[in-house]
């Protein structure tokens, strides 16, 4: 433990995904070595990105805040009339927008449900936008849901998962095609991999 | 598969360490207990299955006030001269590089060399609970195929997952928790099923080969047998249905592969229980030799024996029998001193005090 301030630092880093106690503690007597400026520059970008930035009030990617206090952003993507809103693909996080969108394969829409179904740390479709995916189903008028969650265990639970709730709704559902590296992430995976999967997606049952 | 040599950097109690290896026949290393004689073989092992023969957490692998150890191993395999290295690091994940080239995932080394490790724990395969024996038929399944070792962690993934759901449902049942326990009940369904077969199809292939070396390493005959028992009946994914309610109740997953067991029996009985320790001493080391004859069979070159103090468990006639049938290839041994009459080492070492003299 050390003095009030410090400590407090560590444990707010500690708190990151994927930053351990110890190189918390690295991060930490880092930070205290910055010299005041630059420290600045740090917590003003923290700063501007809570206030400039949030979730789309449509697909949960990030959006650009226009002005002050609009809370309800749309982001970029949502608001690009050309892209064809009767197809949704299913993403776990705004990154894997940015992997999808490499391949050139897709020109949809998204949906971020902001995590998969991960018993282990305690998130359950209650704390994914399951919900407010549903509710685009019918109020968008979309035919098609591309499940484009990671391919490891989690990633392929959730898309089980949205399958069988998706399915009784009518809407027709389908998977991007196995080829990704099993285990991994979207992210990792190359983009003509990914575009593959992308284009000989198959429409699964639930 | 041959192995030329191993070189260890901050292993164990080696600072550094390079050992040759016979290319073919016996590789004795000879030291008093405790100079790191062990730790020789331990650095082979882990190239082959990275970890611990020994079980030991990584931590122990590393020297003390050293950031990482390094195992570094030159072998030829189908013709092909490899450079294997692979960094164990004490903060994050491993490195591991073939002739110098960053492997992108670390597992992908596996199958790169394939040992069979003889050890003077092995009793507890036969004497030990039933995980004892589920852990080393998985790692031979992995030294068989490296597939194999997705389809391991990917039932141990899905198990835990489960398992945090039973937990968190605290006995209480709902449509939410129903329908999350549906997936991971598919999930499992399939890859606990897929890992069953898979074991099962292992012991199918080691029974008979057991039986063989039984009578060889005791030096009667004796009927043996090796069953694998499910803990469960029918499909799996059906069975974890009629269990949800067991397994909401207790909060945990009562069957699947992490729950089966693998019987060995010796003249009808559980080796276990009704075996003497002589007996049970001969069937651990059958089941080795087993495991072995499968391996080199399927391989279509001998793994890599490394036999560990082997002789300061067994009396002089299974000792004798134990190296009358030992498997043609090369061979890794480690003694405290004399060896049984009629062995010829290909090359000797003297290990003292974490070096090589
Ligand atoms: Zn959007």
């Amino acid at each position: 433990m050390y003095a009030g301030p410090v400590q407090g630092l560590i444990d707010e880093l500690g708190r990151l995904p994927g930053v351990g106690p110890k190189s918390a503690q690295r991060i930490a007597f880092h930070l205290l070595k910055l010299s005041k400026e630059d420290a600045q520059r740090l917590s003003a970008a923290i700063n501007e990105v809570k206030e400039r930035v949030s979730f789309c009030r449509r697909c949960f990617n990030v959006a650009e805040v226009a002005a002050e206090g609009d809370g309800d952003a749309l982001c970029e993507l949502c608001g690009d009339a050309r892209r064809d809103a009767t197809v949704v693909c299913v993403v776990e996080e705004p990154r894997d927008i940015v992997a999808v969108e490499k391949t050139q394969e897709f020109s949809g829409r998204y949906h971020v449900l902001q995590g998969a179904i991960n018993p282990i740390e305690g998130v359950g479709p209650d704390q994914l936008r399951v919900r407010e995916l549903l509710s685009r189903i019918e109020g968008e008028g979309i035919t098609e849901v591309i499940l484009c969650t990671n391919p490891n265990i989690e990633g392929e639970a959730t898309a089980m998962y949205l399958a069988r709730l998706l399915s009784p709704l009518g809407v027709k559902t389908t998977r991007i095609a196995s080829g990704l590296p099993v285990g991994g992430d979207l992210e990792y995976a190359d983009e003509l991999t990914l575009g593959r999967a992308l284009s000989g997606r198959r429409e699964v049952e639930g | 598969m041959k192995l030329h040599r191993l070189w260890l950097t901050d292993f164990r109690n080696y600072q550094k360490a390079d050992l040759e290896i016979a290319p073919g026949g016996l590789t004795v290393i000879v030291g008093d207990n405790g100079t790191g004689k062990t730790s020789l073989l331990e650095g082979i092992g882990y190239l082959a299955s990275l970890g611990s023969f020994r079980g030991s957490p990584r931590e122990a692998l590393v020297r003390r006030g050293a950031p990482a150890a390094t195992v570094r191993a030159e072998a030829t395999r189908a013709g092909r001269r490899l450079l294997l290295e692979a960094e164990v690091r004490l903060a994050g994940l491993d490195r591991v590089l073939v002739n110098r080239q960053p492997l992108r995932r670390v597992r992908d080394l596996l199958g790169a060399i394939q040992v069979s490790v003889f050890s003077p724990d092995d009793l507890t395969l036969v004497k030990g609970g039933p995980s004892e024996r589920r852990r080393y038929l998985d790692a031979a399944l992995v030294a068989l195929h490296p597939r194999n070792d997705a389809l391991c962690s990917d039932v141990d993934r899905v198990l835990r997952q489960r398992a945090a759901l039973l937990k968190q449902a605290g006995g209480r049942s709902s449509t939410d928790v129903e329908r999350t326990l549906d997936v991971w009940d598919a999930k499992l369904g399939a890859a606990g099923e897929a890992l069953a077969e898979a074991r099962e199809a292992l012991v199918a292939m080691l029974e008979p080969e057991v039986a063989k070396a039984y009578d060889q390493v005791a030096g009667t005959a004796a009927v043996t047998s090796v069953r694998y028992v499910r803990s469960w009946e029918g499909p799996l994914g059906d069975a974890l249905g009629v269990a949800r309610q067991q397994d909401l109740r207790r909060g945990a997953n009562t069957i699947g592969p992490q729950r089966d067991e693998v019987e060995l029996q010796l003249e009808g009985l559980p080796a276990r229980t009704h075996a003497s320790q002589g007996e049970q001493r001969s069937l651990a080391l059958a089941l080795r030799l087993a495991t072995h004859a499968v391996l080199a069979g399927t391989a279509g070159e001998p793994p890599v024996l490394l036999l560990d103090d082997v002789f300061s468990e067994l009396d002089e006639d299974r000792a004798g029998a134990l190296l009358a049938h030992l498997p043609a290839g090369q061979a890794v041994l480690t003694t405290t001193g004399a060896l049984p009459p009629g062995v010829d080492p290909a090359l000797r070492v003297r290990v003292h005090d974490g070096r090589i003299l």
